[in-house]
């Protein structure tokens, strides 16, 4: 059979993101697979060097639109480092709820794009509107429905405003009682257990190998979470559990996905009943304009949705960072993992496995 | 609905399916495209005003540059654009195809979406509220209706100065012109 | 940690170790040690290459070379120090010799750290298998994360004189 390459993206109903993949396909089989990004390259870590270090905030939440939580949160965890700056207690409780109704969000984004894929419109459709229930409270807390920037070097922004754990605990169950339906339309359906089942497989040599993190190594068996490993914000404070699967394949992730979800949501109400009722939420720092930090390099991570997120960051004393680079989760899994898992899949499988490994173009390209 | 305008409908049909059949194309130009799953689904349901995504560019006739314009993406912006059908209306959605916006100094995207391909109408902020799009929307309509969403004329007419700014930022394109 | 600086004080010779806080390890080597003293980490059980990054350090007229690596879990669902640790390891390079060697054969997943950084900073790296553009669309007069890349004076003159549209 004749070999034909075949352009998957940027311009394409199964791609989300703008992101392209080159095919050799023999018939409906694919050969060969090449990454190609760059579309949304806008060259955040030069911008950042010309920019001073409370300048950055509102620039390194636009690396990851789909998340933007976790990269105010890794920025500002390099920049404590870095100044050796401490978090009050409650700033770290209110760090975890917010990151964690991040988590919920991401994960729900994840799901309407992954059903709208495989054509379960109705899910799709469900998916979308609980993570508006979310958005709408970021909105309330921080004046913004995408881009927050509510972590800020020493803390957060502001305190919860009144009553707000009520909704939020309003809120995670209005989204938790819906976990049934889901279970029954989605995750028990025939069809989607034989369009996911045993498709882009992943196992711990390989994912090893290629350097796979978060929910594509935990769907091979290993409890590989920063939270856990080395814990940041309040996730040593309360009983967790980190979720597993053994199989390694789309169905595996997905369901990690999911567990991690609800254990996310859990987490949450663990947070909030725990949470200090008085206190500051964030140590004073010095005036930005101003603001120098001292010479040294850091490396930071933290769990992202998709996965381990990390920074380098070095200082040389000034006013505006020397150098920064972010390690995105979806680095690896959008350039080396999936170059190599989509050889011998469906052409019709391409973005169900892409969006199995939850791969977010803007992450890779920064 | 304008009841008023009922003749002037009646007259010119094409016009009324232009309007209230907006097909997009889906192209996720930039970050701005996480405020269109909420806006086609239930909570906003852009199918109330006849937005609908279409997954070619030749069913299209809307395009919503939605966010900052990499050049590698203006390449496939402009080749999505001329495969489009006449008549097409273009929407920059957020600030970065106005002026650049937050990445008014970055080295890899560009500033000014206008000079490129014609933009009918712009919606400002980062990121722009599903309901801006709605009033975007019922803006073009009122453009359509008096005639003054007529970019792609202005892209026939001005052919040659658009693709000279083309090919200033990328190099010599290799496609032919569109228009000789 | 201090039992693996140990460990690799006696291994090699010649090596700068320090600790800065717990559970980072900061090595410092020159550009020959690298590839050994990476597959020795491998060996030992650290066979997550979380990132390869590159430092202009433009007064000195050298690039710093930076690869962080960590370990996964040895078991399913026990918690051990070794994977709370993250091994920092720079090497130089000289400004105007941008050669190196490609460390693909060690971690598979450098693959991709490699071209960026040879598009970014125009370091070669010897023995990689597709060394081409992975990001930009046009050719930069000089990689643009070069410190002497002045992006705003490139912006300036790139797009400050296109000329708007006249007519209608």
């Amino acid at each position: 059979m004749r070999e034909l390459e075949l352009y998957y993206g940027p311009q394409h109903l199964g791609m989300v993101g703008n992101f392209s993949i080159t095919l050799n396909v023999e018939g409906d089989r694919i050969k060969k697979a090449t990454a190609n990004p760059g579309y949304l390259h806008r060259g955040f870590e030069k911008l950042m060097e010309c920019r001073t270090w409370m300048q950055n905030f509102p620039l390194v939440c636009r690396i990851n639109v789909v998340e933007p939580d976790h990269i105010e949160l890794i920025y500002s965890m390099g920049v404590e480092k870095l100044a050796g700056i401490e978090v009050p207690e409650k700033g770290k409780y209110i760090r975890s709820i917010y990151l964690e109704l991040a988590r919920v969000a991401s994960h729900l984004f994840g799901l309407w794009a992954y059903s709208n894929m495989l054509g379960f419109d109705t899910v799709a459709n469900w998916a979308m509107y609980h993570r508006d229930l979310i958005l709408d409270l970021f909105e309330e807390l921080t004046g913004a429905r995408v881009y927050h920037i509510y972590i800020r070097p020493g803390g957060v922004r502001r305190d919860f405003p009144d009553g707000f754990e009520d909704k939020i605990i309003e809120t995670l169950h209005t989204i938790g009682g819906k976990i049934p339906d889901y279970n029954s339309t989605f995750f028990d359906n025939r069809l989607f257990k034989k369009r996911t089942k045993g498709i882009g497989k992943l196992d711990r040599e390989n994912a090893k190998k290629m350097g796979a993190v978060g929910h594509a190594i935990r769907a091979t068996g290993m409890k590989y979470d920063i939270r856990k490993i080395e814990p940041y914000a309040a996730y040593d404070q309360v009983e967790w559990d980190v979720p597993t699967r053994k199989g390694g394949d789309a169905y595996s992730r997905l369901l990690t996905i999911r567990d991690e979800m609800i254990e996310s949501v859990h987490m949450i109400f663990k947070l909030i009943n725990k949470m200090p009722k008085k206190g500051t939420v964030y140590t004073k720092t010095p005036n930005p304009f101003k603001w120098k930090i001292p010479e040294g390099d850091a490396y930071v991570r933290c769990e992202s949705s998709r996965g381990e997120l990390g920074l380098y960051i070095v200082s040389d004393g000034g006013k505006k960072p020397y150098r920064a680079h972010f390690r995105t989760p979806s680095y690896s899994h959008g350039l080396t993992i999936l170059e190599n898992i989509l050889a011998g899949e469906d052409i019709a499988d391409v973005g169900n496995i892409m969006m199995s490994l939850y791969v977010v173009a803007p992450e890779i390209d920064r | 609905m304008d009841r008023n305008k009922l003749i002037k409908w009646i007259k010119t049909p094409a016009k009324m399916g232009n309007k209230y059949s907006l097909h997009a194309v889906y192209f996720c130009t930039g970050c701005g495209i996480i405020e269109i799953p909420p806006t086609i689904t239930t909570r906003w349901d852009a199918e109330r005003f006849g937005v609908t995504p279409a997954a070619t560019p030749r069913q299209a006739n809307l395009f919503l540059i939605t966010g900052y314009v990499s050049l590698k993406t203006l390449k496939s912006i402009i080749r999505t654009y001329e495969q489009m059908p006449e008549p097409k209306y273009t929407v920059g959605f957020g600030s970065c195809p106005i002026n650049g916006g937050m990445y008014w100094d970055s080295y890899n995207t560009i500033k000014h979406l206008d000079k490129y391909i014609p933009v009918d109408g712009w919606i400002a902020g980062c990121m722009p509220r599903p309901e801006a799009i709605f009033i975007a929307v019922t803006h073009l309509w009122k453009m359509i209706d008096n005639d003054m969403a007529d970019g792609y004329k202005k892209y026939r007419n001005n052919y040659d100065q658009y693709r000279a700014n083309q090919e200033k930022v990328l190099g010599s394109l290799d496609w032919p012109p569109l228009f000789k | 940690m201090n039992d693996l600086k140990q460990k690799i004080e006696m291994a090699f010779d010649s090596i700068d170790i320090n600790i800065p806080e717990d559970n980072r390890m900061i090595i410092n080597i020159s550009k020959d040690g690298v590839i050994s003293i990476l597959s020795y980490l491998k060996n030992a059980g650290y066979e997550h290459l979380a990132l390869i990054s590159c430092v202009d350090l433009i007064n000195e007229n050298e690039f710093e070379l930076v690869y962080i690596v960590s370990a996964y879990m040895k078991r399913d669902d026990e918690f051990h120090d070794r994977e709370k640790q993250n091994i920092i390891i720079k090497t130089r390079i000289s400004r105007k010799k941008t050669r190196f060697m490609t460390v693909i054969n060690i971690f598979e997943n450098a693959e991709p750290y490699e071209r960026e950084i040879y598009e970014l900073f125009g370091i070669n790296f010897q023995g990689h298998p597709r060394l081409k553009p992975l990001f930009l669309e046009i050719e930069y007069e000089m990689p643009p994360f070069r410190k002497n890349f002045d992006t705003r004076k490139f912006v300036d003159d790139m797009f400050g004189n296109i000329p708007e549209i006249e007519g209608h």
